[in-house]
């Protein structure tokens, strides 16, 4: 049996340093990869799904809104808020080069 | 890969796959158990009306399916624009198999009761298909509807074989509506 290559310093840095700082966070990348299936998804929906707090989803979404990772979508239903989310092409880019830094430094060992 | 990142991408996995968690609203399941028990039954008391009943109830049926559909995605607050378009082209096709298999029918020479089987097993293999590829519970109606193909052919004789079949299928959707479906604005 052949033993696993310890990686080499550099082969971790490059890919440590195209990680997204900001979907680095378990529960910011869950709502990247959400968004990236559905096309858009409700606050009330990903709070169910992530099992978040109001106010920590809140406050998830409104820092992926700044970085412009998400666009936001307001209207009424049955003369209730709805708030809708969708992943912004800013947002996309940024999560598959995130995934690819991941699967990099995965890697095949 | 480190304890923390392992658990943060199982984290990530758990909550796609709430979110893939498919099923059906109800009410499409029951549309279908009233056209079918009606559609069905049509064979046996006037089989020259069965292929404008399905004609139009089938149209009728697929618009009502597809608006409670986008209506129930709404509901939950998580829309897909390709995966009512899958289900769309699914049960679209299944639709134009029916309607041209009905309409070369004559020209092969072929009898009302043989289009009948036929169809009856294209719509199993349907159901079948939709449960393998989109909602799970629709499986066991490609084995009901199945079922019903083989006794329909079993069971000469039988002075309402369609009747009876039809109401087999019907009661098969409301049960997989019961295993399997949503109310409308649950998951």
């Amino acid at each position: 049996m052949t033993k696993a290559r310890r990686p080499r310093a550099g082969e971790v840095r490059e890919p440590l340093s195209r990680i997204d700082r900001l979907l680095e966070h378990r529960v910011r990348l869950a709502i990247a990869v959400l968004l990236s299936r559905w096309d858009r998804l409700s606050f009330s929906r990903l709070r169910e799904l992530t099992g978040e707090t109001d106010g920590s989803l809140g406050a998830h979404m409104r820092r992926m809104e700044e970085t412009g990772y998400v666009s936001v979508d307001k209207e009424f239903r049955d003369r209730k808020p709805v708030t809708w989310y969708a992943l912004a092409p800013a947002g996309r880019r940024a999560l598959d080069a995130h995934l690819r830094a991941l699967e990099d430094l995965i890697g095949p060992g | 890969m480190s304890a923390d990142a392992r658990e943060d991408l199982g984290y990530v996995r758990d909550v796609v796959r709430r979110a893939e968690r498919r099923a059906m609203p109800r009410a499409i399941l029951w549309v279908w158990a009233a056209i079918s028990v009606a559609g069905f039954a049509i064979i046996d008391v006037a089989p020259e009306r069965a292929g404008l009943y399905w004609l139009v109830a089938g149209v009728a049926g697929f618009l009502l399916s597809a608006w409670i559909g986008a209506r129930r995605a709404r509901a939950i607050g998580q829309e897909s624009e390709e995966t009512g378009r899958r289900h769309m082209l699914h049960w679209a096709g299944m639709g134009v198999a029916i309607f041209l298999l009905s309409f070369g029918a004559e020209g092969w020479g072929s009898t009302p009761e043989a289009s009948s089987h036929a169809i009856l097993l294209m719509v199993a293999l349907s159901y079948w298909l939709a449960g393998v590829h989109m909602v799970p519970a629709l499986k066991w109606m490609g084995v009901v509807a199945a079922a019903v193909y083989v006794a329909v052919a079993l069971l000469e004789g039988f002075p309402y074989p369609w009747t009876a079949a039809g109401i087999v299928i019907a009661m098969g959707l409301v049960v997989a509506s019961l295993a399997g479906g949503t109310a409308g604005d649950e998951s």
